[in-house]
């Protein structure tokens, strides 16, 4: 289940980005999921709600946004490719590089800021 | 109070990356080929060390991190073959850098040309934790099943070296080398594979020559060939 230490690592850099902003609150969390990320979409929103309330992010929605897995073929460009058959589904040219749908992406993190007259208060 | 989204678009897994690169740049600078041992539980990663470890005796240096969930079993198995310094991971399902910093540590100075990192038996969450190795070596053995690769893509995908171990049991099991081959080969067009018997010792010597290839290229090149690292 290394899910969980994987969502304390998203945890602690969401935290970051709220300090970094002086947010407050954090009311959602945006994140991609590939099929060769090495992670189960459903395994990550249990650990993340097991976890959020240690990051004070209890009430914080994760979203999860299952990508395909995405190569670039060097004769047809950027291709959709199967997990279990890593090669170009057009020109069967198994040389394909992977550029997306191998990791966990942060995509977006939405907080509650001050407005700019509150902070100047 | 506005409500404001950042957009980030980064692996949350970057951080902990970068580390590893930083930590394998200076194996490579020392000479000292990194390898991450997967395979699933029982599918002969100790042996296979013992073995590698008997064949280099007197001419090959080498040192082992070896993860376990609670025992030092295996550390006791290799501790009279090379030095060797257990991980413990209180239960959980993998090696994470922080660990093999910590066993690095423990191993003092790292007088070796290999270093092995014995993963816990699992073929899911290793595959996705980068221990700063150069090489990524899967274990597998003829008594689980030769369509294990299309089910366990990220660990195949992310390898370099196939071993299949146990081939002085294939008389006794449904095993075919050439499917296994056939279907890692599909995820992983680069792999190289061996077929090894780590109990009886059987073509010990041509997993070892990949590994000394591999080492000759890293004080060449810098880098091992098609490695995704």
């Amino acid at each position: 289940m290394h899910e969980l230490s994987l969502v304390r690592s998203l945890l602690a850099q969401v935290n970051r980005i709220r300090s970094d902003r002086a947010g407050l609150a954090v009311d959602g969390v945006h994140v991609e999921v590939g099929p060769l990320s090495g992670v189960e979409p459903e395994l990550l929103v249990s650990a993340f709600e097991q976890l959020a309330g240690d990051f004070g992010m209890t009430g914080t929605q994760l979203v999860i946004d299952e990508v395909p897995l995405m190569a670039n073929c060097p004769s047809c460009g950027t291709v959709t490719v199967e997990p279990v058959r890593i090669r170009c589904p057009i020109c069967g040219d198994d040389g394909v590089t992977i550029v997306s749908g191998d990791e966990v992406r942060l995509q977006s993190v939405t907080i509650q800021c001050p407005e700019p007259e509150e902070q100047a208060l | 109070m506005t409500q404001q989204t950042i957009a980030v678009g980064r692996d949350v897994r970057a951080e902990a990356r970068q580390r590893a690169a930083e930590l394998r740049e200076s194996f490579t600078r020392r000479g000292i080929l990194a390898v991450n041992l997967l395979s699933s539980p029982g599918a002969g990663k100790t042996t296979l060390l013992q073995a590698t470890a008997r064949h280099w005796q007197g001419r090959r240096r080498m040192a082992v991190l070896v993860g376990d969930l609670a025992t030092d079993r295996d550390a006791q198995r290799l501790a009279p073959l090379a030095p060797t310094v257990q991980l413990t991971t209180g239960g959980a399902c993998h090696l994470e850098l922080p660990l093999v910093e910590r066993g690095l540590e423990r191993l003092g100075e790292l007088d070796c040309e290999f270093l092995f990192i014995e993963n816990i038996g699992n073929l899911v969450c290793p595959a996705s934790h980068d221990l700063a190795e150069h090489l990524r070596v899967i274990v597998l053995s003829t008594t689980e099943g030769d369509d294990k690769p299309g089910k366990y893509p990220k660990a195949f995908r992310t390898s370099q070296i196939l071993v299949i171990n146990k081939t002085d049991l294939l008389p006794h099991v449904p095993f075919s080398i050439d499917a296994a081959v056939a279907d890692a080969l599909l995820i992983q067009p680069q792999l190289r594979s061996v077929a090894v018997s780590a109990h009886r010792g059987d073509a010990i010597g041509d997993w070892c020559a990949l590994l000394e290839q591999a080492h000759s290229e890293l004080i060449l090149n810098g880098h091992v060939c098609h490695s995704n690292r």
